[in-house]
């Protein structure tokens, strides 16, 4: 097994994932669950696909994915917000609905030659050991996903309009009271959050996958999954979505093992399990405890590494009184 | 509220539209004979769901009057919801009277449906139950001979490969795949060592099943992380056991990135389109004469069980109207490749053919994995001990006596 191509095929499958969970994460820091992930990632794949099998041009077919993404998102947020519904029923119905479209819809492009985005290695980089092909030997939907999170990271932990993404997450009563419209500010974040989404289902086909097989159901569940593993922190989002790729490239491995026999089903099972287990961690205050036993010095580290919490307000609709 | 009704209703309207439009859609027609085709995935799927369908449309083409009923992807996945014995009564109501079911995931439950109408001939293809004598008289089976193709694609494979590792795409283990494996090995290795000049035991071939036929997300390993991962691994040759291309689109898109890396799809004539330029050729299914045969058998009322396993032609492998199996050349081939290749070819239809000087791979001696003997020196294998992949499979009265199927040895990968 060769690490290096190991862990580069890993930075490059979880590319998706790792867009998808930080666009849902930045969506549920400002209150709002979009659940159609598996729907959207679908129909904004097979979008991105049929885009650049009619036009040739993959910005545009980035655009239409992202567009498709984004208007899923604002059907989720128009109606929680302006129709009252509740949203988890919305975002359940639109992913089965889109999942559905997508296989629909995608009939004529399904299982033909697309297009895929050009290998941009960045030189000198690229030829650093170990480190340069992992990280800067892929394309820049790739290298995207890898910047993103830090963006996310840097936009909510140390921008001030990230401190009002939080607040109107975890107390839009308190951040409409000093003045933050947080209605049309969650459009604005779920929107993005949805386009993000969109550009993971581009991400898929017109790199990962490559086209459109119609077999990408499953994926936006594991991205909403490991939002709450990642306990909606960027840097954890992500290094979920690593993990459970990298779980995945084991169980390839594994199945000639001798000594392992793990059976792939298992494997695919483990993001449930994890989210479960995170969650009930999350709740219990067990996380807390062991905040209480960690040697002062690290406390503040470990503390924030632990800290766990969703956003309050998740969920919920906001009504101005 | 009203708003809230709307748009429940325009939701309720897609989703209802989206279920009925993938419902078979087919008229009965007065006379002509009406057959329905169950296939395990889709219509378009470039492999194997796609070869069958496009044998339907052959015998609508050639049986005047005929009219095929499609049920594409039938499986746990998409359709959870319907069982064979659903399909095959919509089918019968439409005036069907002959069904193939085109997967071995239809083997088991092909026969317990077609007790219940026994009016209606049932094929299942890949089966082997009417070998056994043990399925009701209404059903019958047939497959292709393709061990030659796969015994084609190996060669193609280890004609060109640099790294002298292969990496096989496997789907699900059971004895036809085990034996389309063991045919790619020896094809592969004859090859290595008589026209590259190679030692074979150099020759570095592993198989890595994904666990069904395709991909199926949270079910399966990811046939793009698996053919990845073997090119990552040093293998520089993909062949593709499985119904979809993947192998070839990873193998396609990583020589587009610039590594010497080539692909062997399957199953269907067209399977090397998404990337031809390193493609090294197709063993594809021809399912069109049998089908044929089969429905005017049955139009005819001179239908009678059998089970067959059909040849190439081997004087015209890719003849539409008579080959069961046949191989399309790929451009990845150089000139010089392709020539060899035909030689290989000519070799083992002198051997199909039991012409003096003809090449046959399934002599001893041969090992199997776990160090059992497969044949003997010299023992040539019968047709069932290729079949089942085992060495008691002429000894066994019934399919639970034949020991369970082995991967050669030499090939890296599991049996079990």
């Amino acid at each position: 097994m060769d690490v290096t191509s190991t862990l580069r095929g890993i930075v490059r499958s979880a590319a998706p994932i790792v867009i998808a969970g930080e666009g849902e994460l930045i969506t549920e820091r400002a209150g709002v669950i979009n659940l159609s992930l598996d729907g959207s990632i679908m129909l904004s794949a097979m979008t991105a696909h049929a885009v650049v099998r009619e036009t040739g041009s993959l910005p545009q077919a980035v655009l239409a994915a992202m567009a498709v993404g984004a208007a899923i998102a604002f059907i989720v947020v128009f109606s929680s917000i302006a129709l009252k519904l509740n949203q988890v029923a919305v975002g359940f119905v639109l992913t089965i609905l889109c999942a559905d479209l997508a296989i629909f819809l995608g009939k004529p492009h399904f299982n033909k030659p697309g297009k895929e985005m050009p290998a941009a290695p960045i030189p000198i980089l690229e030829d650093i050991p170990l480190i340069g092909p992992v990280l800067f030997k892929h394309n820049l939907l790739i290298y995207f996903s890898l910047v993103l999170i830090v963006l996310v990271w840097f936009y909510i932990y140390r921008t001030r309009p990230g401190l009002t993404l939080r607040s109107i997450g975890d107390q839009p009563e308190a951040a409409f009271v000093r003045g933050t419209r947080v209605q049309f500010w969650r459009y604005v974040y779920t929107l993005a959050g949805g386009a993000l989404v969109g550009l993971a289902g581009a991400t898929y086909s017109l790199s990962v996958k490559l086209g459109w097989k119609e077999d990408l159901s499953g994926e936006g569940w594991i991205a909403l999954a490991i939002v709450i593993f990642g306990l909606w922190m960027p840097w954890r989002v992500a290094l979920g979505a690593y993990l459970i790729v990298g779980l995945r490239s084991v169980a390839i491995d594994l199945q000639d093992s001798e000594v392992i026999d793990l059976p792939a089903q298992i494997v695919n099972m483990l993001p449930w399990f994890l989210m479960i287990i995170t969650l009930m961690l999350a709740t219990s205050g067990v996380l807390e405890k062991m905040v209480r036993f960690t040697p002062d010095r690290f406390k503040p580290t470990v503390r924030r590494f632990l800290r766990a919490a969703p956003p309050r307000a998740l969920g919920t609709t906001f009504e101005k009184h | 509220m009203f708003k809230k009704l709307c748009v429940l209703a325009v939701l309720v309207a897609l989703v209802a539209g989206g279920v009925i439009s993938a419902t078979p859609q087919a008229q009965a027609q007065d006379d002509g004979l009406i057959f329905g085709v169950v296939l395990v995935g889709p219509k378009d799927d470039h492999g194997w769901s796609e070869a069958h369908y496009n044998a339907g449309l052959y015998v609508e083409e050639n049986l005047p009057g005929s009219k095929m009923l499609l049920l594409e992807s039938l499986n746990a996945a998409d359709r959870p919801e319907t069982t064979l014995e659903q399909v095959v009564e919509g089918m019968v109501e439409q005036g069907a009277q002959l069904i193939l079911t085109t997967s071995a995931d239809f083997e088991v439950d092909t026969p317990v449906v077609a007790e219940s109408y026994p009016d209606v001939v049932f094929v299942n293809v890949s089966g082997d139950d009417a070998f056994w004598g043990i399925a009701p008289e209404n059903v019958g089976n047939f497959m292709g001979q393709m061990e030659y193709g796969e015994m084609i694609a190996g060669c193609a494979a280890a004609l060109k490969t640099q790294t002298g590792s292969l990496g096989y795409v496997g789907p699900l283990i059971d004895p036809e795949t085990t034996r389309l494996v063991n045919a790619t090995y020896l094809g592969a290795r004859y090859c290595y060592e008589n026209y590259r000049g190679m030692d074979p035991n150099e020759l570095t071939f592993g198989v890595t099943w994904i666990g069904f036929w395709f991909n199926i997300p949270g079910v399966t390993l990811d046939p793009t992380d698996v053919s990845s991962k073997f090119l990552d691994d040093g293998a520089d040759v993909l062949i593709s056991g499985i119904d979809t291309t993947e192998a070839l689109v990873v193998a396609g898109q990583r020589a587009a990135e610039g590594e010497a890396v080539w692909a062997v799809p399957y199953d269907f004539e067209g399977g090397c389109e998404e990337a031809p330029d390193i493609c090294l050729g197709v063993p594809y299914f021809n399912w069109g004469p049998a089908y044929l045969k089969t429905a005017q058998a049955v139009a005819d009322g001179t239908w009678v069980q059998s089970w067959e396993w059909n040849p190439p032609d081997w004087d015209d492998l890719n003849n539409p109207d008579t080959t069961a199996v046949g191989y399309i050349m790929g451009t990845g081939l150089s000139d010089e490749e392709t020539a060899t290749l035909e030689e290989f070819i000519a070799a083992l239809a002198a051997g199909a053919k039991g012409e003096e000087g003809g090449l046959n791979l399934f002599v001893g001696p041969l090992n199997f994995q776990d160090g059992s003997v497969y044949l003997e020196e010299g023992e040539v294998a019968t047709p069932a001990q290729i079949w089942f992949a085992a060495r008691n499979a002429d000894e066994a009265e019934t399919p639970e006596d034949v020991n369970p199927p082995q991967l050669l040895e030499g090939i890296e990968g599991t049996s079990e």
